[in-house]
């Protein structure tokens, strides 16, 4: 026996949600699904693979204002963004709950970053287990599972209609407090990737192939947009500038890319990773080999949306495997 | 013989008397069902080559890369308008190229693990199948049968003006600036892109409508008398931003205004690259 959720009750608790909170969950734009914010449960899409941005824009916007200087009596006053009120996550997925923690790392690491500690304080995450996978998914090579509940504060797995609730963290069972939870058995079985590889040492063998020729060849084939870092739930570079609106300049930070051009160039013009190919390799050396080194795990969850949405099919799991092949060869 | 086959023999001839250093075509994907842009150097990888209805991409992007190389490059008849548009602007040199024209048949919906059937909408409105310019030309030249009536742009601007207003902010409010549009987009190649220039900052770093929507109306004034056409920028959004409407607009009046299409010859640079005393400027007629 577990403790069930069924949806109705599941809904009356999220309208009690967002009722005092900002409830953020799947909702249908168009013909895309993303995570927005809703006011009624009625809004929300419970039948869905996964979305078509990640829900780090949450802890990480696309644009956030970091502080701001208003010297307009002559005297500069600094005042730091701060984060209100709370918020709830509803339905993400493990792989993109994994991809948050997996943030923390860089993000806590001291000095910890305030905007993105007040983010994470303040919110509060309700996973939903996969029902279905697609073709693009991958989380069982990169050590995660459709139905993990490791990252997440409370985790639902179900069929769309009743769920099992399990409260992970004390912030967790603070939110289920209220819900209308029975005993009993919910349906759920967690399906298995149809892309399921070894990423087991990747880390050392990507050092061995660094300075192969293999990546300018990848490189020809890339267009270096931004898309991959941006729907990327563990992507986290960004650019900072100044802006002033009516004598007040606030300092903001918006996402970037070291898929841009320009994007390493400093001061003088001198840009250390020109290279089309260099600037490939870096965003498979970050999330294979820096981050692993850093912080002690890679930082892909496999949750496929850069495989998926790439314009050119450049596909990271296909780039494990030829890293892997080459690795063997030169190793 | 097949466009497949032609499109390889034609590869391996020119890789083997090393008339070209390389060739730009399409291979499958790793969905295996999709096409995918691929650069072969030597007659090894030839038989990588495919054609079909999943050919989306508009190689001649990849040119602005290869200017230093003889390349042989695969190319639809959209994808032909994206090169006189370039030979025009003076981007690439016709005589560093062997144009593999391939009649298009049309080409399918785009997503990745998914063997679409539908046609792009792109390709409904096409008025040239057949390559505009080319070395060879695979396939056998089709009537085209097509009158543009820019029916969607009516529709659009049928709309009241707050609704229109709306309709815009909304796709401003979903946009990333990833700026996949750009760098898919065969007319985009400035070094420094205004979107990026810090003196004058013409439009600022911030992810939201007001900077967005700037960023995608100076982008479509920037491709006006000059877009071929190949829809490719809408086709990669991640966003689904219909951005064929601001594009279309643009071919619109700039074919009514100067009875211009772009790309259709290798000698002729678009209106408003350029200065006639009798153009038509809209003011006082």
């Amino acid at each position: 026996m577990t403790r069930i959720i069924d949806k109705q009750e599941l809904e009356t608790w999220l309208n009690g949600i967002a009722q005092k909170k900002t409830l953020i969950a799947p909702r249908k734009v168009g013909d895309l699904v993303l995570f927005h914010p809703v006011k009624s449960a009625e809004e929300i899409e419970f039948d869905f693979d996964n979305t078509a941005i990640s829900p780090k824009e949450y802890f990480f916007p696309r644009t956030e204002v970091l502080f701001t200087v208003d010297g307009r009596d002559g005297v500069s006053e600094i005042t730091p963004a701060r984060i209100e009120g709370e918020t709830v996550i509803f339905g993400i997925r493990p792989c993109d709950a994994r991809g948050i923690v997996l943030l923390d790392g860089p993000f806590l690491d001291s000095p910890p970053d305030a905007l993105w500690s007040q983010h994470r304080n303040n919110t509060t995450m309700i996973g939903l287990a996969c029902n279905r996978t697609v073709p693009q998914c991958f989380c069982t090579s990169m050590g995660g599972a459709p139905d993990d509940s490791s990252h997440v504060d409370i985790m639902l797995r179900g069929d769309g209609e009743t769920f099992s609730v399990e409260a992970v963290t004390d912030k967790g069972r603070t939110l289920l407090e209220g819900a209308q939870l029975r005993d009993g058995e919910a349906r759920y079985s967690a399906p298995s990737c149809s892309t399921d590889f070894s990423s087991e040492g990747i880390s050392e063998v990507l050092k061995r192939v660094f300075p192969d020729p293999y990546w300018s060849r990848l490189a020809d084939r890339c267009i270096h947009c931004n898309m991959c870092s941006y729907l990327c739930p563990t992507c986290y570079c960004f650019d900072v500038r100044d802006r002033r609106r009516e004598g007040v300049i606030e300092r903001i930070r918006t996402w970037e890319s070291c898929q841009s051009r320009g994007f390493t160039r400093i001061a003088g013009g001198h840009d250390p990773r020109a290279e089309k190919g260099s600037r490939l390799r870096q965003r498979f050396c970050h999330k294979l080999l820096y981050f692993a080194e850093q912080f002690g795990s890679v930082s892909c969850v496999g949750c496929g949306r850069c495989v998926a949405s790439c314009p050119v099919n450049i596909d990271i799991r296909e780039i494990i495997k030829d890293v892997q092949e080459l690795g063997a060869r030169v190793g | 013989m097949d466009v497949t086959r032609q499109i390889r023999d034609k590869a391996r001839e020119l890789l083997e008397s090393k008339a070209v250093d390389l060739v730009i075509g399409y291979e499958i994907g790793t969905d295996g069902l999709n096409a995918r842009p691929v650069f072969v150097y030597d007659t090894s990888g030839v038989d990588r080559l495919i054609f079909d209805e999943t050919c989306t991409h508009n190689l001649v992007k990849y040119l602005l890369n290869k200017k230093d190389n003889k390349v042989a490059v695969v190319a639809k008849g959209c994808d032909s308008r994206a090169l006189n548009m370039l030979i025009n602007e003076k981007q690439v040199q016709r005589e560093q190229l062997h144009i593999i024209g391939v009649v298009c048949p049309g080409t399918v919906e785009w997503g990745w693990g998914v063997r679409s059937e539908s046609r792009q909408k792109r390709c409904d409105s096409c008025t040239n199948h057949t390559p505009v310019v080319y070395d060879i030309l695979i396939g056998e030249p089709v009537k085209e049968t097509h009158v543009e009536d820019y029916a969607d742009v009516k529709e659009l601007e049928a709309m009241p003006v707050e609704e229109r207003a709306s309709f815009w902010r909304a796709q401003a409010e979903s946009c990333l600036r990833c700026y996949a549009c750009r760098q898919a987009c065969p007319g985009c190649y400035c070094i420094d892109c205004f979107v990026e220039q810090l003196d004058p900052e013409w439009v600022g770093i911030t992810i939201a409508p007001d900077e967005n929507q700037m960023w995608n109306t100076i982008r479509a004034f920037h491709l006006a008398g000059r877009c071929i056409a190949c829809n490719e920028c809408e086709r990669v959004c991640p966003v689904d931003i219909p951005l064929s409407l601001l594009n279309r607009k643009m071919e619109q009046k700039v074919l009514e205004l100067f009875n211009h299409r772009p790309g259709m010859q290798d000698d002729t640079l678009a209106p408003l690259n350029t200065f006639k005393k009798d153009d038509r400027v809209g003011i006082g007629e």
